[in-house]
């Protein structure tokens, strides 16, 4: 049987929703597979949405929203674009990134939106059925997809990217303006560390770890492993468990 | 409603053959009917039609209904319609869900009926879980302070006032001079009628005598709080504090125009600028023969890249007063491109080469250079520099912003553009508007304007102002945005984020708010906050999240 | 405040006219939009994009449409035209005639399936006859009110007296050919004529070749080309052989500005024609644009930037230089003959495709209904504004916005419609 990719689209009310029913009056014929979620404005799509998507065996995600500068509510896609980067980057680490696109749509754009369904379909239905539906890789992936959530609901880097537009155009609260590549060092750290942190907790939920044993499990230098458990115990998340010949382990105290 | 049983009535339109013809509309209320807490599903031939609509009425009540989902057409035309037909029939109108199976499936997929229907099935039950979750929402009502306010008394605030005040609307006029008129005060005559500018002054007397506007001179703004139809402000009078309260604000501040200080070699004396010129017309004290005028002095350059919009015109105007008077003068204007459109302007323009004025043009790398008692300029046509003897140069420059209008712009929470003249609300649909609801701005404030544009753009933004003062109560939107206090921790990113200034900070619990009056429910604050402390209400996070396991559960 | 009693009558269903009207019925007032097609949203429907955010025009438009059809205090009349009119301010009396659509506005949805079988094909005019349209038809497929007509002329079964497959097909039985024109009659307090522009034939330019030529086409018809909702689905082809054009040229100033037609400037050609060059570089980053011009006119807000944005990234040159004719070669390709200002010699330049920025011009009818609203048309049969309050007519209780009163762009037509509309709330209100 040929693979019939599961595609959800997000769309804006205004513009693309709009280009979505064009193709409708225009009978514009696309293939059968996308399924709308009807948002006012691209902005409003969290790229926890997306994650959890992925997590619920969707192939691929599409982002749709009005052209740059024309939003509906003045900046929203600006807002998108971000989000949908930063989203790239996490999903790059486990190979998702290919499974996600944001896209531009007017209200005129009829054929566009057929094109761009019909495209993204034959992408996915490439790259093949999202690994989750393999037994196998299932459980892996699940990790890892949670790992993207939790970095995708932790409240620094979410406040990182809300902040982008400010902190790379008005400047922080010093009025220092970050330079963007600068910033996107600083963004593209936070998103790896989150990453890990949420492995590392991942790997000592039930039972107490020592530093060495988690670094061998995750494969990342002990030293690396010993500053998260550190930023870990001070949010509150981890604590020592025990102290085996003066080796502590430590477990996970919070559910996250 | 927590405690009350979810009873969702499910009907899926035919649309005659547009979604029957393809989809089958049977099938997919037998699957309809097994999804959970669907109490009632059926179909209907045309659903928008008023059996259709009395038919939904009719189920609500026989069935008990608490939730309705339409299947049928597109939200975008349909929604309104249907959602007051539930409110009709007593329920809130946001416990409504539409499903597009016609322009989004049934039309799009005429070759794959099968594909859509199974399209259609996924559709049907995406909603129905979200149905689940919907909340009912009321439109809040505030109430609008029926007068403006207006700053800034040249003659766009001035008519702005008096287009306000003769619909029976107070107005406070607020000017930061010592009188009301602006630029004009220092103007000769007019373009294009050339006659006296005291003429439109005139206006000046009908502000400040009507009965319905407050004129403060010498004032100025010093807070400005509050939100649309309910703001307040405080105006500074003679080391006095007034404190007004209006429903919405004009911004009037006019521009200035840009010192000739330190371009070519300017003197004040043989060397003037056009604002310098048009107060010798007035004393009727110009003696020069030989008259150069330089255009876009000072703009159209890498500092200050904009065209200046009224400085042609200008240049002409004066120019046939003085030919008018001396037609012996030589007047030559030196341009870049001459600025006259439309039709009257146009015809001006005519009517300066038909009375002798000559017009060479220049190239910006290759601007005229002032000599002792002739000026040289190199033009394209003739591929030459040419000399052109003067008694008076005359520099055109630009209208620039205030100094201040930053200040105000902070106050009023509006942004600038690059050249810092208000930036308005969007350049086509609404050119005198802010995105904050309730401020609006006309005249040189937002771009170098002259008399009739500023006089046309104050009309608008008294139509527009009216537009809230003539309701007792504004009505908003349900759908908004809601900051739950116990997640939030003030950390203001939402603040930031929010394109229409709506959320604010609670100095007392240092956690943010929503007004849901100026809130659009955008939901941009929502997928931004760092604390998931936003409920977008009808688009929340939760209703989206289970539309999102919906579809990827089932199969 | 006083309570208000009278209606305000809005002339023209364009952005103007929808604007105003919008403005007057949140403000509270009863409007009548009189609208002589079949749907309201005048030229701007039939824009690809419009300078200078390049932002899509049905996009922004479309909302103002649906909410000009639902606004409780607005009465929308299409097809229809004023006749008479008697009475002053804050008393007028209006004749209205409604021609008969042929189709129950209550039942049509829009389905599209009498379209469908039509079979009498006409010229459409919203494409500007670059396509065909059938006898029953809506004039685009956004259009408001979104509901088909008969075109009476066309219609095989007023021609013929045969057909009638469009009454089968309809499911909603929505096809009423027993329905008639209708006269009705509107009292109402104040008005504002927004009746818009007409478009400059080329045809009389013997010179520019265009009607002989099939690569010369106006800037209207090449929107229509580049639209995505347009004949060729935006994918730019030129008409004579279907290739894709890669050398444009666009020449402003078409009518306008020149003594033996219309002497004076149509205002927006200059950033329209920019326009066009941008959009059609963005479909195919090969193209090359030459603009031909007098004097560029980029005055408003931002357009100047505009103008630098297309030179500098869009491949377009600005040639300043009169066009002296307009030639063709065997292969079709036209070939522009203008004179070098910089050496003044006579120069030729071959094109693949030539654009006429055509001025716009009164509308046919406008004296006609200058005559009957007894307000004074200008030299050229614009209606005649006052010089420093633009919107006001020369007779009381009318007032003027938008391209009707003097060629202008969407954002000076919308400020002038708001602000027309105060002086249509003012004038009601006084009396
Ligand atoms: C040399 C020259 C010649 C011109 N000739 C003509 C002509 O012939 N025909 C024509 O149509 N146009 C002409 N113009 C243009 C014309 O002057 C302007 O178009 C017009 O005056 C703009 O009106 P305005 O109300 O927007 O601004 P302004 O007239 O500048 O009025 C703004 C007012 O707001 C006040 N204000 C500013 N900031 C504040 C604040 N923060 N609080 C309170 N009050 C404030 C100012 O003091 C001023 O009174 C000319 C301009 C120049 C420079
Ligand atoms: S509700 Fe929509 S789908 Fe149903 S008949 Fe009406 S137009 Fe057709
Ligand atoms: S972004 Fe969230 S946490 Fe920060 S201030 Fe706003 S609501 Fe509070
Ligand atoms: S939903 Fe949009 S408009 Fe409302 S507060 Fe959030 S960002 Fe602002
Ligand atoms: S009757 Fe007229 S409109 Fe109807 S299908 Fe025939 S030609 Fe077309
Ligand atoms: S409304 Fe379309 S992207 Fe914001």
């Amino acid at each position: 049987m040929v693979f019939e990719p599961k595609i959800l689209g997000f769309l804006c009310n205004w513009c693309s929703y709009a280009g979505a029913d064009l193709a409708g009056v225009s009978r514009i014929q696309y293939p059968t597979n996308v399924r709308v979620i009807r948002v006012m404005c691209s902005g409003r799509v969290d790229p926890v949405f997306i994650a959890e998507a992925f997590m619920n065996g969707i192939d691929g995600v599409l982002v749709l929203g009005c052209h740059l500068g024309d939003c509906h509510y003045i900046s929203g896609n600006y807002e998108a674009e971000l989000k949908m980067k930063m989203l790239g980057k996490v999903l790059s680490m486990i190979n998702f990134a290919d499974r996600v696109r944001l896209d531009w749509v007017s209200a005129a754009e009829g054929n566009r939106f057929a094109e761009i369904v019909t495209e993204f379909t034959e992408h996915i239905r490439k790259l093949g059925p999202s690994p989750i539906k393999n037994d196998k890789l299932k459980k892996q992936i699940l990790d890892n997809l949670s790992a993207t959530k939790f970095a995708l609901c932790d409240s620094r880097l979410r406040a990182l990217v809300a902040r982008q537009r400010e902190l790379t155009t008005e400047g922080n609260v010093y009025g220092n303006i970050i330079p963007i590549e600068e910033f996107e060092e600083i963004l593209d750290n936070a998103i790896e560390n989150e990453f890990i942190r949420h492995k590392i907790l991942e790997k000592i939920k039930n039972e107490g770890k020592s530093v060495p044993e988690i670094a061998k499990e995750i494969k990342i230098e002990p030293h690396k492993v010993l500053q998260h458990i550190v930023t870990l115990r001070a949010r509150g998340l981890v604590d020592v468990d025990q102290i085996n010949e003066e080796i502590p382990t430590f477990i996970s105290i919070k559910e996250v | 409603m927590s405690n009350e049983d979810i009873r969702i009535g499910v009907f899926i339109c035919h649309c005659g053959t547009n979604i029957g013809g393809v989809l089958d509309i049977t099938e997919l209320i037998e699957y309809t009917k097994t999804l959970p807490n669907v109490a009632y599903s059926a179909g209907n031939l045309y659903t928008c039609s008023e059996v259709g609509l009395s038919n939904i009425r009719e189920n609500i009540k026989e069935h008990n209904l608490n939730r309705v989902i339409v299947a049928s057409c597109s939200p975008r035309t349909h929604e309104p319609l249907f959602r007051s037909t539930c409110q009709e029939a007593g329920l809130n109108p946001y416990l409504f869900e539409m499903v597009n199976i016609r322009d989004q499936d049934s039309w799009v997929h005429m070759k794959e009926p099968q594909k859509g229907t199974e399209k259609a099935k996924d559709l049907i039950r995406m909603s129905v879980y979200k149905a689940s979750l919907l909340e009912p929402l009321e439109k809040m009502q505030v109430s609008v302070i029926p007068s403006a306010a207006v700053i800034g008394g040249g003659i766009a605030g001035m008519n702005a006032a008096l287009t306000l005040a003769n619909q029976s609307f107070k107005v406070s006029l607020i000017e930061k001079d010592s009188e009301l008129g602006g630029l004009i005060r220092h103007l000769h005559k007019t373009y294009p009628t050339n006659e006296d500018a005291s003429n439109i002054l005139e206006t000046r007397n009908l502000a400040e005598s009507h009965k319905e506007i407050d004129v403060y001179k010498s004032a100025t703004i010093e807070k400005i709080e509050g939100y649309v139809g309910n703001y307040k402000i405080v105006i500074l009078q003679e080391k006095k504090m007034i404190e007004i309260e209006v429903g919405a604000i004009i911004v009037a501040t006019g521009a200035r125009v840009l010192s000739p200080e330190g371009y070519y070699n300017y003197n004040g004396k043989t060397i003037i600028s056009q604002l310098e010129l048009e107060g010798l017309l007035k004393e009727n004290s110009v003696n020069a023969k030989n008259i150069a005028m330089i255009q876009c002095v000072g703009c159209r350059n890498e500092e200050r890249r904009y065209c200046s919009n009224i400085c042609c015109m200008t240049a002409l105007k004066n120019a046939i007063l003085i030919k008018e008077q001396n037609p012996d003068a030589n007047i030559t204007i030196i341009f870049r491109d001459i600025q006259a459109q439309g039709v009257t302007y146009e015809e001006y323009y005519r009517r300066a080469r038909e009375m002798g004025i000559i017009f060479i043009k220049y190239l910006p790398d290759k601007p005229p250079i002032i000599k002792e008692d002739h000026l040289e300029v190199y033009n394209e046509f003739m591929n030459q520099v040419i000399g052109i003897p003067h008694d008076l140069v005359v520099l055109s420059m630009p209208l620039i912003a205030n100094e201040d209008s930053e200040r105000l712009a902070k106050m009023l929470k509006v942004p600038l553009e690059e050249n810092n003249f208000f930036l308005e609300a969007h350049v086509k649909l609404r050119p005198v508007d802010f995105a904050t609801d309730g401020v609006f701005v006309c005249g040189s404030a937002h771009w170098p304007a002259d008399i009739s544009e500023s006089i046309s753009q104050s009309n608008a933004a008294a139509s527009r102002a009216s537009t809230i003062l003539s309701k007792e109560m504004l009505e908003v939107e349900g759908s908004t945005a809601e900051v739950n206090p116990d997640l939030c921790i003030g950390c203001e990113a939402c603040i930031k984020i929010c394109p229409y200034s709506a959320i604010s900070k609670d100095e007392e619990t240092d956690t943010a708010v929503v007004n849901k009056v100026v809130c659009k429910g955008c939901g941009v604050c929502g997928a931004s906050c760092p604390q998931n402390a936003i409920i977008i209400h009808h688009f929340t996070s939760d209703q989206i999240i289970a539309e999102i396991v919906t579809y990827g559960g089932g199969d | 405040m006083s309570k208000i009693s009278k209606n305000v009558m809005v002339i023209g269903g364009g952005i103007a006219g929808i604007q105003a009207s919008l403005d007057l019925a949140e403000r509270g007032i009863k409007v009548d939009l009189i609208e002589k097609n079949a749907c309201i949203g005048g030229r701007m429907a039939q824009l690809d994009k419009t300078f200078p955010t390049n932002d899509c025009s049905i996009c922004i438009l479309a909302p103002k449409l649906a909410e000009c059809f639902r606004h409780p205090n607005i009465t929308l009349h299409t097809l229809s035209e004023v006749k008479n009119l008697s009475g002053q301010q804050g008393d007028f009396k209006v004749k209205i005639f409604k021609k008969a659509r042929y189709v129950k506005e209550d039942e049509c949805i829009n389905c599209g399936q009498c379209i469908e079988k039509c079979p009498m094909r006409v010229e459409d005019e919203f494409d500007m006859k670059l396509r065909k349209r059938r006898a029953i038809y809506i004039d685009y497929v956004q259009g408001v009110p979104s509901i088909m007509t008969i075109d009476r002329e066309n219609c095989l079964f007023f021609t013929k007296n045969a057909c009638r497959i469009c009454e089968k097909v309809c499911e909603r039985e929505a096809i009423d050919f027993d329905q008639e024109d209708e006269e009705i009659e509107l009292n109402v307090g104040s008005i504002i004529v927004a009746t818009g522009y007409d478009i400059f034939n080329p045809k009389s330019l013997n010179s520019l070749g265009y009607g002989r030529y099939p690569n010369v086409v106006t800037a209207l018809e090449f929107e229509r080309l580049i639209s995505a909702s347009g004949p060729l689905g935006g994918h730019l082809t030129r008409p004579s052989d279907k290739n894709e054009p890669k050398k444009l040229a666009f020449i402003n100033c078409v009518g306008s500005r020149d003594i033996k037609n219309n002497p004076y400037c149509s205002s927006c050609c200059c950033m329209y024609t920019t326009k066009e060059a941008m959009i059609a570089y963005e479909h195919n980053n090969e193209i090359e644009t030459s603009i031909f011009y007098i004097d560029l006119r980029a005055a408003g807000k931002g357009f100047r930037e505009y103008i630098e944005r297309g030179e500098n990234k869009y491949a377009i040159s600005y040639i300043k230089g009169k066009v002296a004719k307009i030639l063709e070669d065997e292969q079709r390709n036209p070939i522009i003959v203008y004179e070098d200002i910089n050496t003044s010699q006579v120069k030729q330049f071959k094109f693949d495709l030539v654009i006429l920025a055509t001025t716009m011009v009164p509308k046919k009818d406008a004296v006609t209904l200058a005559k009957i609203l007894g307000i004074k048309t200008n030299d050229f049969n614009f209606f005649k504004a006052n010089s420093y309050y633009p919107q006001i007519s020369s007779k009381e209780g009318i007032f003027l916005c938008g391209a009707c009163r003097e060629p202008m762009d969407i954002p000076s037509s919308v400020v002038d419609a708001s602000g027309a509309a105060a002086k249509a709330a003012e004038a009601i209100m006084r009396g």
